[in-house]
């Protein structure tokens, strides 16, 4: 019971065609199959080489269109590579495209054989995990439903049901993962870790850094079809994350000259404020409760973050992200408006504003760091860096960072 | 050694299961809320024999005995082949999340298509048997040849699926295309009437669709108790395994580049 992925020099060529390319015969006829041939040629991957031994677990992290997934799929033996070899050993799971074969109008038991079957099982492996399937999704009582009547949550929740018994030597992982609510997601993640204790050699792809940092033992980093880096998860994906931090100081126009904020910072761009500007943070205001601006706080009090914006041009779905720092760089609270707040196309001037009911900070300074980003993360459009700082009330006799609300009792018994 | 016997054993029993369970899939969904059920797969045929039996013994006269066997003989294989071509030929476009899934036998689509028809005409099976024995015929020694014909027909029909198939995911067409030429060949091929009106400086020509023979063969041990003309058949069973391997090996190259056609 033990698998293992070898894959040698490998590459891919990415074929981009025509426009015009002919998409029926009598086309291709007419334009005298000249047009067949792509326009234009690019490597998907190249010279890819590493090897998952029996029982590790590699992750592999690189910027949307490095390769990450066309790897993951040749692994998979979906497609061939153009150059190179690929040698798995072992009976192959995949947690990708979790449903394939689903049908509505079937009920989920017979949703589960299915699908079971499709993923590498027989039907005696599907009939003796049926009972362990279905006690693993919890819906039980919605089993001999047809599919149609289930929540997407649920679903998902059928579907991974049959994904975790597939008991695969190999498996391989991709971030379509990221979907369905957070209790979801931990249990999907919880049973990977749990195929990893028992010896399965995992393949994970993920944009998410802090998920392959707990998980992997290994990183790749995959930039424009290339191997960046591959070793200790901690140092590739340091490196990795630099870069794209890299990326956005490389974006970050030079020639601005500092700027003195309304509120009295001075903005030096590569020091304490980077981003490529399609949007700038023109203000940001700490206030209290009451609406005042402040620069110290309570602890346990509330503050509302004003952030004032112009988009020189209209941007899709940026995100806004405030973090609480210390100035030794610890992040109390990372918070964006991803999950909570839709903001659709922003163009021209704009105001986002985060309220925290309570900050139950220990007493200290603080800053307050804000940010616009592209909508996936790649690099920031104006980040500004230990700029707003906010000082909470000296806390007697405490350490640490969080301070809970906190009652202390005592009685005889 | 004994291990890889092991893993090539489960991988029979695993493309078993896989090819029965989509089967099975295929036939749940289409009679899935429907009153009749099975009973649809058995209407369609049964329709058109009646239509053609009006036509062609009422309308115009065909002299033809046991004209209603003879004519369900020949809508009921026409109906697997031409039903089996047309789904075979979508199978890769239309199994997309299949496909692109890792571990899933690409090759294995076509062969469910015509596996899911094949279902159909052997529930068709004891009607004909019934209308047989009650146009007063008799089954023969030569009845237990009609597995033989059965299998032969399975294979070329799988054989041209591959073909089908692999082109049609490059290009669209090929599906519109088929619709034409399989009912240009409807009439090319004896389903309401019989070779002997096909004159002789046609026959050439007539005899190279192997559905002529393949038809024939069905009326020989079903109709007539008698055993089929054997030299093109087979003919036509080293044509189909001809077929079958330049087809499955055309697909297995096509197959490189479906994911990213697709």
């Amino acid at each position: 019971m033990s698998g293992s992925i070898t894959v040698e020099k490998i590459s891919k060529w990415y074929r981009k065609y025509h426009a015009g390319r002919p998409e029926t015969l009598k086309e291709a006829l007419l334009s005298g199959l000249r047009r067949m041939q792509p326009a234009e040629q690019f490597w998907a991957l190249q010279e890819v080489s590493f090897t998952v031994p029996s029982g590790r677990m590699l992750g592999v992290v690189g910027a949307n269109g490095a390769g990450k997934s066309t790897l993951l799929r040749l692994v998979g033996g979906v497609g061939f590579p153009d150059r190179g070899s690929i040698r798995v050993q072992g009976r192959i799971g995949a947690l990708l495209d979790l449903g394939a074969g689903f049908h509505p109008d079937l009920t989920g038991r017979e949703n589960v054989f299915i699908n079971g079957i499709i993923s590498g099982l027989t039907r005696r492996e599907v009939a003796e995990r049926l009972d362990e399937i279905i006690a693993f999704s919890e819906l039980e009582a919605f089993i001999d439903n047809p599919l149609r009547t289930y929540s997407t949550g649920m679903q998902m929740r059928l579907a991974f049901a049959v994904a975790a018994h597939i008991d695969p030597e190999v498996l391989l992982v991709d971030e379509v993962l990221a979907v369905g609510d957070l209790a979801f997601q931990r249990k999907c993640l919880d049973r990977i870790a749990q195929f990893k204790r028992s010896g399965c050699t995992i393949l994970l792809v993920s944009h998410d850094t802090s998920t392959i940092k707990n998980l992997c033992d290994e990183a790749l980093w995959l930039r424009r079809g290339q191997v960046a880096a591959h070793g200790p998860t901690e140092v590739v994906v340091g490196a990795y994350v630099a870069e794209m931090s890299a990326e956005t100081r490389r974006r970050t126009p030079e020639a601005q000259p500092a700027i003195l904020t309304p509120s009295g910072t001075e903005l030096r761009m590569n020091q304490n404020r980077f981003g490529s500007q399609e949007i700038s943070l023109n203000e940001v205001r700490l206030l209290s409760k009451h609406g005042f601006a402040v620069k110290e706080l309570e602890s346990g009090e509330a503050l509302r973050v004003e952030i004032d914006y112009t988009a020189s041009q209209p941007v899709s779905e940026p995100i806004f992200g405030v973090a609480i720092t210390r100035p030794d760089d610890l992040v109390c609270y990372d918070s964006s408006n991803q999950t909570a707040l839709k903001l659709g196309v922003l163009q021209g001037q704009g105001q986002v504003a985060v309220t925290f009911e309570r900050l139950d900070l220990i007493g200290g300074p603080y800053f307050i760091d804000v940010g616009v980003y592209e909508r996936e993360w790649t690099y920031a459009y104006d980040y500004h860096w230990h700029v707003y700082p906010l000082e909470i009330a000296h806390t007697r006799g405490e350490k640490g960072v969080a301070r809970p609300p906190t009652r202390w009792e005592i009685k005889s018994l | 050694m004994n291990l890889s016997r092991f893993f090539a054993r489960r991988r029979l029993v695993y493309l078993r299961d896989l090819l029965r369970e989509m089967v099975g899939r295929d036939m749940k969904l289409r009679y899935k809320r429907s009153l009749l059920g099975v009973a649809w797969s058995l209407l369609n045929p049964l329709a058109q024999m009646l239509v053609f039996t009006f036509v062609f013994q009422r309308l115009v006269r065909l002299d033809i005995a046991n004209y209603s066997s003879f004519v369900f003989i020949g809508v009921l294989v026409w109906n697997w082949f031409q039903a089996s071509l047309v789904v075979a030929t979508g199978a890769i476009n239309d199994n997309r999340e299949l496909v692109k899934r890792p571990g899933f036998p690409v090759a294995l689509l076509p062969v469910i298509s015509v596996t899911t028809y094949l279902v159909h005409f052997l529930l068709a099976m004891p009607i004909l048997l019934v209308f047989l024995l009650a146009g007063g015929g008799r089954l023969g020694w030569s009845f237990l040849l009609l597995p033989a014909i059965i299998l032969l027909q399975y294979l070329l029909t799988i054989g041209l699926g591959y073909f089908l198939a692999a082109i049609n995911v490059r290009f669209r067409d090929v599906q519109h295309l088929l619709g034409v030429a399989l009912m240009l060949l409807f009439y090319l091929t004896p389903i309401f009437y019989d070779t002997t009106i096909v004159p002789e400086k046609y026959r050439f020509v007539y005899l190279l669709n192997p559905m002529v023979h393949l038809i024939q063969a069905y009326r020989a041990v079903l109709i007539q108790a008698s055993l089929p003309n054997g030299l093109p058949l087979s003919l036509l069973a080293l044509f189909t395994l001809c077929l079958l391997g330049l087809g499955y090996t055309l697909f297995k190259r096509a197959s490189v580049r479906f994911v990213e056609e697709l």
